[in-house]
C-alpha cells in the first residue's frame, strides 16, 4: 500500500508530476466545461427562439445587388459566390492600400529625417494629424468629398485619358486580347530566367569581387522578355475611358467607384502615417556610425540611404509593418460604413435573407485566414532575417 | 567641400565657414543648405501658405458653425436626459480638480493641461451655442476645480503619494455613479442607458475597456506562459481569434449571440454588450502588450528569485510581474488611444457614439445637409485632441521611466 501511495519517500499528493497532471486535468475540464457551456447555452437558445442557422443557404441565390466586382456578379447568383466576390472586394482594397500606403509611409518616414525643416516639420504634421484620428472620421470626410465633385460631365479631365468626379476615378486600363495567357506564360519564363542569371552573377560577384551587377541584369532581362513579348504578341490592348450616351456617362479602362476611391484614400492615409513612424525609427535604429562611416568614404546622403542606413533598417522595419498591413486589412472592413461592397457590408446586407450567426462566422474565419497569412509571411521573414550564429 | 580643403592645402586661406549661429545662420542650416534644399523649402512654403489660407479663410468665412453650435448637447452626452446633464459635468468637474492635484505636485506636463483644460472652458463657456445657462456655469466652474485641486493638493496628498492615486479612482467610480445614476436618490434617478451617447459613450467605453480588460490581460499573458499545454493553448487561441478579426465583426456577432448567452427572460441593454465585446477586444491586445513587458524583465531577476528560494507563483507575482507592468504603461496608454479611437465603430450596432451622431445630424436634418465638413471636421478635432494629448503624455512617462534605456 505504501509503496503505491510514496515514491522515495515523497507522498503522492506532493509529487510533481502527479500534481501537474492533476492541474492539467483540472484545467482541462474547466476549459472545455467553459467552452461547452457557452455553445450549448447559444446553441440551445437557437433552437428555443427559432434563430435560423445553417449553412444550406450558400446555395441559395442571393438576390441582392453588390455594386462591384472583379469577376462578375449577377444578384442570380449564389450565396456563397456572393461571399465570394464580396471577399475579392476587400482583398482589391486592401493590397492596393498596402502597395500605396507602403510607399508613401517610406517617402513620409524620410521626410522626417530631412535635414530640411519645413519637409521635416510637415511630415510630423501629417503623421501627428492622421494617426490621431479615427479612421472611420476620415473615411467618412472623404467619401463626403468625392460626392461632393462635379458629376462626370462636368468632372475635372486629364490628358482626355484621367478623369475625377463624384462617381470615381476612371483610368485608362490595358484589356487582354487573344495571346494574354501565352504573354503571362512568356513574362513567367522570363522572370524565372532572370532570378537564376541573377543568382549566378551575386554568387561570381562574391567570389571573385569583380562587379556583376546582379540586380539590374535580372531586371533588365525580365523587364526585355516581356516587352518583346508584348510586342510581338500584342496580347493587350488600351482601354481609354470614354464619355458615351447623353449623360457622359465614362465606358472602357477602370472605375474606381466613390466609395472605393475614398476607402482607398483614408486606407492609405491613415496606414501611411503609422508606417512613416515605423521607418523613421527603423532609420534611426541604426547606429549613427555607420553613417559616418559611409560618408567619410564618399557617398552621398543618398546612396547612403540607399546603401547603407535602408539595408540595415529593414530588420527592424519590416516585422511592425507587416502587423501594419494586417490593420489596414482588417482595418478596411470599415468600407461598410461608406458603402464600399467589401466582406462585412455584403455579409451584412445578406443578414436581412440568410442566417445572421452563420454568416458572421463565415466572415470571421476569412479574416482570419488573411491574418493568419500575415502572420506567416512575418514568421518566414524573421526566419530568413535571423542573425545566423558563427 | 573637399574643393575648399584642397585651396587650403595650396596655401592660400579657405573661406570663411558659413556663419551657423543667430537667426540666419539658422535658417541657412536648416532651410536653405543646397540649392536643392532652397527649391524644396520654396515651393513647400508656397504650398503651405496656399493651404494655410484657403483652410483658415474656409473656417472662418465660409463654414456655417450652427450645425455644431446648435446641438452641442447632442455630441457631447448625446440623448442623455437634460434634466441630469449636470451629473456628468460634475464628474467631469472632479477630475479637472484631479488635475489641479496633479499640477501642484508634479509640474510639468499636468500644468500645460489644466492651463489648456481651463482655457478651453472658458471659450467655450462665453461663445454663443445652444447650452443651457446652467450647463455653461458648470462649464466655467471648470477653472475654478482645477483651482481649488492646485490649493488643497498639498493638504490632500501629505507626503503620500499613493493617496492621488486613491483620490483618482475614487473620482472616476463617483463619475460613474453620477452618470449612471443611484436607484432612490432624488435627483439621481438612474438613467436610461441607451440614452447615453456621444462623446461620452466614447469616453465610458474606452475607459471601461481598458480597465476591465487589465486583469483579464494580465490572466491571459500568463495563461500563455504558462507549461500546462491545455491552459496555454486555450489561451493563445482566444488571443490570436480576436487579434485576428476586425472589431466590427466582433460586435457584429457579439450583436447576436451574447443576448443568447443570458436567459430568455434578461433584456440585456446594447451598452453591456458593447462594453462587454470591447472589453475582450481589448484583453486580447492587452495580454500581448503584458507578455511583451514581462519578457523585456531581465532573466537575472528571475534566477535571483528563484536562487533566493521563491516559488515559480511567488516570482511571477512579486518579481516578474510588477516589473512588466512597470515596462508597459506607455504601450497601456498607446492602447487606450487605439482603443478610444476604435469605439467610433459601435455604430454597427447602433449605437449613437460622437461619429454617428454627426452622421445622424447632418442626414436627418435638412437645413444641415450641406454642413458635413463643419461636423467631421469638428468631430476630427475632438479625437485629435483627446489621442494627441494622450500620446504626449505617453511619451513623457516613457522618458520618465526610462524605458528601452536599462
Amino acid at each position: 500500500m505504501n509503496r503505491l501511495l510514496y515514491v522515495q519517500g515523497v507522498p503522492f499528493w506532493r509529487n510533481v508530476v502527479v500534481l501537474r497532471w492533476a492541474v492539467q486535468i483540472v484545467s482541462a475540464i474547466l476549459v472545455i466545461a467553459v467552452i461547452a457551456g457557452f455553445f450549448g447555452n447559444v446553441s440551445r437558445e437557437i433552437a428555443a427562439r427559432d434563430i435560423p442557422f445553417g449553412y444550406g443557404f450558400l446555395d441559395r441565390e442571393a438576390q441582392i445587388p453588390i455594386g462591384e466586382s472583379i469577376i462578375g456578379y449577377h444578384p442570380s447568383d449564389s450565396f456563397a459566390y456572393g461571399l465570394l466576390v464580396a471577399a475579392l472586394n476587400t482583398v482589391k482594397a486592401s493590397v492596393l492600400g498596402v502597395i500605396l500606403a507602403t510607399l508613401l509611409g517610406i517617402l513620409v518616414g524620410v521626410a522626417r529625417l530631412s535635414p530640411n525643416w519645413l519637409l521635416n516639420r510637415i511630415a510630423l504634421v501629417y503623421i501627428e494629424v492622421f494617426r490621431n484620428i479615427p479612421l472611420l472620421v476620415q473615411l467618412l470626410f472623404w467619401f463626403l468629398i468625392v460626392l461632393s465633385l462635379p458629376t462626370v460631365r462636368e468632372g475635372y479631365v486629364a490628358f482626355d485619358a484621367f478623369y475625377l468626379s463624384n462617381s470615381g476615378v476612371n483610368l485608362p486600363w490595358p484589356v487582354p486580347q487573344d495571346g494574354f495567357w501565352l504573354w503571362a506564360l512568356v513574362t513567367v519564363v522570363g522572370i524565372v530566367v532572370a532570378a537564376v542569371v541573377a543568382r549566378r552573377l551575386l554568387w561570381r560577384e562574391t567570389e571573385t569581387g569583380k562587379p556583376s551587377y546582379p540586380i539590374l541584369t535580372g531586371l533588365a532581362i525580365a523587364i526585355g522578355v516581356s516587352v518583346i513579348a508584348l510586342l510581338v504578341l500584342g496580347p493587350m490592348s488600351m482601354g481609354i475611358p470614354t464619355p458615351e450616351g447623353r449623360f457622359g456617362r465614362l465606358q472602357g479602362g477602370a472605375e474606381l467607384s466613390g466609395s472605393f476611391t475614398a476607402l482607398l484614400i483614408g486606407l492609405v492615409m491613415y496606414t501611411s502615417s503609422f508606417i512613416a513612424e515605423i521607418v523613421r525609427a527603423g532609420i534611426q535604429s541604426v547606429s549613427k556610425g555607420q553613417t559616418e562611416a559611409a560618408r567619410s568614404v564618399g557617398m552621398s546622403g543618398i546612396l547612403t540611404l540607399r546603401h547603407v542606413t535602408f539595408p540595415q533598417s529593414l530588420r527592424v522595419i519590416i516585422p511592425p509593418t507587416i502587423s501594419q498591413y494586417l490593420n489596414l486589412t482588417k482595418n478596411s472592413s470599415l468600407a461598410a460604413a461608406i458603402g464600399y461592397p467589401d466582406l462585412v457590408s455584403v455579409a451584412s446586407t445578406m443578414t436581412q435573407t440568410a442566417p445572421a450567426i452563420s454568416l458572421i462566422l463565415v466572415v470571421m474565419l476569412t479574416y482570419l485566414a488573411m491574418s493568419l497569412t500575415y502572420s506567416l509571411i512575418g514568421n518566414l521573414y524573421n526566419r530568413a532575417i535571423r542573425f545566423k550564429g558563427t | 567641400m573637399s574643393a575648399a580643403v584642397a585651396t587650403g592645402a595650396m596655401g592660400r586661406p579657405p573661406p570663411p565657414p558659413p556663419m551657423t549661429v543667430g537667426y540666419v545662420g539658422w535658417l541657412r542650416q536648416n532651410l536653405f543648405s543646397s540649392w536643392i534644399n532652397s527649391l524644396v523649402t520654396v515651393v513647400l512654403a508656397a504650398v503651405l501658405a496656399w493651404a494655410a489660407i484657403g483652410l483658415i479663410s474656409w473656417v472662418i468665412v465660409t463654414a456655417d458653425w450652427e450645425v455644431i453650435t446648435s446641438r452641442v448637447q447632442l455630441y457631447l452626452v448625446g440623448l442623455y436626459p437634460q434634466e441630469g446633464t449636470w451629473r456628468p459635468q460634475v464628474a467631469v468637474l472632479l477630475l479637472s480638480a484631479l488635475l489641479g492635484v496633479s499640477w501642484r505636485s508634479w509640474g510639468g506636463t499636468a500644468r500645460g493641461f489644466a492651463i489648456g483644460l481651463s482655457a478651453v472652458a472658458l471659450i467655450v463657456g462665453v461663445i454663443p451655442h445652444g447650452l443651457q445657462p446652467l450647463n455653461r456655469v458648470l462649464v466655467l466652474a471648470i477653472p475654478a476645480a482645477v483651482g481649488l485641486g492646485y490649493l488643497v493638493s498639498p493638504r490632500l496628498i501629505a507626503g503620500r503619494p499613493r493617496r492621488v492615486v486613491a483620490a483618482a479612482l475614487l473620482a472616476i467610480f463617483v463619475g460613474l455613479l453620477l452618470i449612471r445614476g443611484i436607484e432612490g436618490v432624488p435627483g439621481l434617478d438612474p438613467v436610461n442607458t441607451n440614452t447615453i451617447g456621444g462623446l461620452l459613450l466614447n469616453l465610458l467605453l474606452a475607459l471601461f475597456g481598458i480597465g476591465a480588460s487589465m486583469p483579464i490581460g494580465i490572466g491571459l499573458a500568463l495563461g500563455r506562459q504558462s507549461n500546462l499545454p491545455v491552459v496555454k493553448w486555450a489561451c493563445v487561441a482566444f488571443i490570436e481569434i480576436i487579434r485576428g478579426v476586425p472589431l466590427i465583426t466582433l460586435l457584429f456577432m457579439s450583436r447576436h449571440i451574447l443576448p443568447l448567452t443570458f436567459p430568455e427572460n434578461i433584456k440585456i441593454d446594447t451598452l453591456y454588450i458593447t462594453g462587454i465585446t470591447i472589453m475582450l477586444f481589448s484583453s486580447a491586445y492587452m495580454a500581448e502588450n503584458v507578455r511583451g513587458g514581462m519578457a523585456a524583465v531581465a532573466p537575472g531577476q528571475t534566477e535571483a528569485a528563484r536562487a533566493l528560494g521563491l516559488r515559480g507563483w511567488q516570482t511571477t507575482l512579486l518579481i516578474t510581474l510588477p516589473q512588466g507592468l512597470r515596462n508597459i504603461i506607455p504601450a497601456i496608454v498607446g492602447q487606450f488611444i487605439s482603443l478610444f479611437k476604435d469605439t467610433s465603430l459601435v455604430f454597427i450596432i447602433g449605437m449613437l457614439d460622437l461619429v454617428e451622431m454627426g452622421r445622424v445630424t447632418i442626414q436627418s436634418n435638412l437645413e444641415f445637409v450641406d454642413n458635413g465638413r463643419e461636423v467631421y471636421l469638428f468631430i476630427a478635432v475632438v479625437f485629435w485632441i483627446f489621442c494627441f494629448s494622450m500620446s504626449y503624455v505617453s511619451r513623457r512617462i516613457e522618458r520618465a521611466l526610462g524605458v528601452g534605456r536599462r
